[in-house]
């Protein structure tokens, strides 16, 4: 993501990121109105980032690659989903302000600007949200509202939409990242956690799909949720894991000394001892080992930071010079 | 002009047919086609004998090269070592007995030549006695859905690759067999095309309940590598809410009967519920440090492989 000094001579100032996946109905459409939105001049450029598709895509992307120099293809090896394909584009995105959008034209590239001039305004992310969503309630909008109430609760970043992916970087936000999973979703929570990121957020033009297949469904929601839990440790604990695991281990130690007590109790009220009394001194034994156990992984999660953590650039938060 | 040369790998380990008369019969098509091959013999210690017997190929003046590896290692690694060593970056791998016939290799090389990152060999026309058959067809039954993919012949061992492509897939241990399928999860075109099987390869092949094991517990783990390497907990985190609720059930009956005034100190469900709800906080608990791995490396690997550099593309950008 680093470029020569030379480089910096031809930089442009904004990157649109846009994956693509089987859009052949959409590429010629989308550059269009990206052209349309952000005019003649040449301080932008557009990554096109093709994941791997099957249709005509990647043909209709270089035929607009040929008529405009400030298009830009990158093609994956193959499918590798919505999150790799962002950060490929992020990876070779040049521009000092960085925006991502969807390619099925349910964004509205016309929205670019105001996000930019958002941007400008002293914050590091600005994520749109779809004010008149044009989707279907029960299946898209519905779950949608219940992941975002989740993913706002869990987190802590007031993000009514993090489903909308036309949204506006500063350069150094995205140079921390480092997306990889499904974390696309979760950008906002991400860059708060990982960089201190200020984060607002606008309303912005939602359309109708036109083109192509959606590629989410109600299945989302399970993977959501696995992947808000693992938000929520990254944020509260990426940096102390073994608070977690002895807060954890503690708890376990607690139950094994209520099965002890409850044993003590067990024997003082029915004497003699039967040998099927020692249920509860083996329950106590078991939570014992879950606290032992809880405890060594938590130093091993620990170790694992020691070892990572000074070498990661997310660990660096941003910071801003006073004008 | 295509280039004609060509390294070919053979592993000297287990199984090994008379290397002399394999050499010249893997050779002689290959020459044919108007390929200068080199062959590279990779010995682990336990093939010292199988090494000497490539040695006086070499002493002979054939051009074949000996490597000996001072480590007990498996067949991937001797490979790798091969494929380190290989002065073109066209390799062939050959397994050290008979599998296919060779006058099938030069058209796996060519497959290469036309653009595939590997070309894999698949027996047809397969003469084997039932208990074989049955044997793959599970094998395969059950890589199938696990893998995602269609490959027919995991077990051949015999394909033609790029060099840089096979260096870049990572390989290790028994994980040999699904080559083709790791080859392809990294991004490469990765095909499959017939070869008629020899008779050498013909015949009933025992193995121990080891061997069956070794199968399954690679199976696992290559659905694990492929499926869950960025998102561990969702692997953990199934199999933790599965025995975990187990537990939490049993021990919610137990609750709900003592409170009904039933007691439960010698009640073995009582620690069945606690040891289910303890091995699933330990399922989710070290799916929580995985991820904690994973988020951590983020910055040190690249979630994707760029396809190979097309001049319309602007792969070569910064990143």
């Amino acid at each position: 993501m680093k470029s020569s000094s030379n480089d910096d001579l031809n930089r442009p100032r904004l990157s649109v990121v846009v994956p693509l996946y089987n859009e052949e109905g959409s590429v010629e459409r989308l550059v269009q109105a990206v052209q349309e939105a952000l005019g003649p001049k040449q301080d932008w450029e557009l990554v096109l980032v093709d994941d791997g598709s099957r249709d005509s895509t990647v043909a209709r992307a270089r035929s607009a690659v040929a008529q405009d120099s400030r298009v830009r293809l990158v093609r994956l090896a193959r499918n590798y989903g919505q999150t790799p394909a962002m950060q490929a584009g992020f990876a070779s995105a040049r521009g000092n302000v960085i925006v991502t959008m969807d390619g099925d034209l349910q964004n509205d590239p016309a929205d670019i600007p105001r996000l930019v001039a958002r941007l400008d305004e002293g914050y590091d992310l600005v994520a749109g949200y779809r004010e008149r969503r044009q989707d279907v309630w029960l299946t898209r909008r519905f779950p949608s509202m219940i992941a975002n109430w989740l993913i706002r609760k869990a987190t802590g970043v007031p993000i009514r939409d993090n489903g909308c992916s036309l949204k506006a970087f500063r350069r150094p936000v995205v140079e921390r990242l480092h997306l990889y999973s499904d974390l696309h979703r979760f950008i906002p929570a991400v860059a708060a956690a990982t960089a201190g990121a200020r984060i607002t957020e606008m309303p912005v033009r939602h359309h109708a799909r036109r083109f192509g297949q959606s590629k989410y469904g109600l299945s989302r929601i399970a993977k959501v949720m696995a992947d808000l839990m693992v938000i929520v440790m990254i944020r509260s604990f990426r940096g102390r894991p073994l608070h977690l695991f002895a807060g954890a281990a503690l708890v376990a130690l607690l139950f094994s000394l209520a099965a002890l007590v409850a044993e003590v109790i067990a024997v003082a009220a029915f004497r003699p001892v039967k040998a099927e009394a020692l249920v509860f001194p083996s329950v106590a034994i078991v939570w014992f080992g879950l606290a032992v156990y809880l405890l060594i992984l938590g130093l091993m999660a620990e170790g694992a930071v020691r070892r990572y953590g000074r070498r990661v650039a997310g660990e660096i938060p941003l910071a801003r010079e006073a004008a | 002009m295509k280039p004609s040369g060509v390294s070919v790998i053979i592993p000297l380990h287990e199984r090994c047919d008379p290397l002399g008369p394999l050499y010249k019969e893997y050779l002689d098509p290959l020459r044919a086609a108007g390929l200068d091959p080199e062959f590279l013999f990779v010995a682990a210690p336990s093939h010292a004998a199988q090494a000497n017997e490539a040695d006086v190929l070499r002493k002979s003046g054939e051009p074949v090269r000996v490597l000996r590896l001072a480590q007990p290692t498996g067949p991937a690694m001797l490979t790798r070592v091969g494929a380190i060593e290989a002065k073109n970056d066209l390799l062939l791998v050959l397994p050290a007995y008979r599998r296919i016939e060779a006058q099938y290799l030069p058209g796996l090389v060519e497959r290469v030549h036309q653009g595939a990152d590997a070309a894999f060999a698949a027996r047809v026309g397969r003469r084997e006695p039932l208990s074989n058959r049955a044997r793959r067809w599970l094998f395969h039954s059950l890589a199938r859905p696990v893998t995602r993919n269609r490959f027919h012949d995991l077990g051949c061992g015999v394909a033609a690759l790029r060099r840089d492509a096979l260096l870049e897939t990572p390989i290790y241990g028994d994980f040999f067999r699904f080559l083709p399928t790791l080859m392809q999860r990294e991004g490469f075109e990765v095909v499959e095309l017939p070869a008629q099987q020899h008779p050498g390869d013909v015949g009933v092949r025992f193995y121990g309940p080891a061997a069956y094991l070794r199968a399954a517990v690679d199976l696992l783990g290559s659905y694990f590598l492929a499926r869950f390497t960025e998102r561990p907990l969702r692997f953990f985190g199934l199999i933790g809410l599965l025995l975990g609720g187990i537990g939490a059930i049993l021990l919610v009956i137990l609750l709900v009967q003592r409170i009904g005034g039933v007691g439960i100190a010698n009640r073995p469900a009582l620690l069945l519920g606690t040891l289910f709800l303890a091995l699933g906080i330990q399922s989710i608990a070290l799916g929580l440090v995985a991820e904690i791995i994973v988020h951590l490396s983020a910055p040190t690997r690249r979630p994707y492989r760029l396809a190979r550099l097309d001049s319309a593309d602007s792969n070569d950008s910064p990143g």
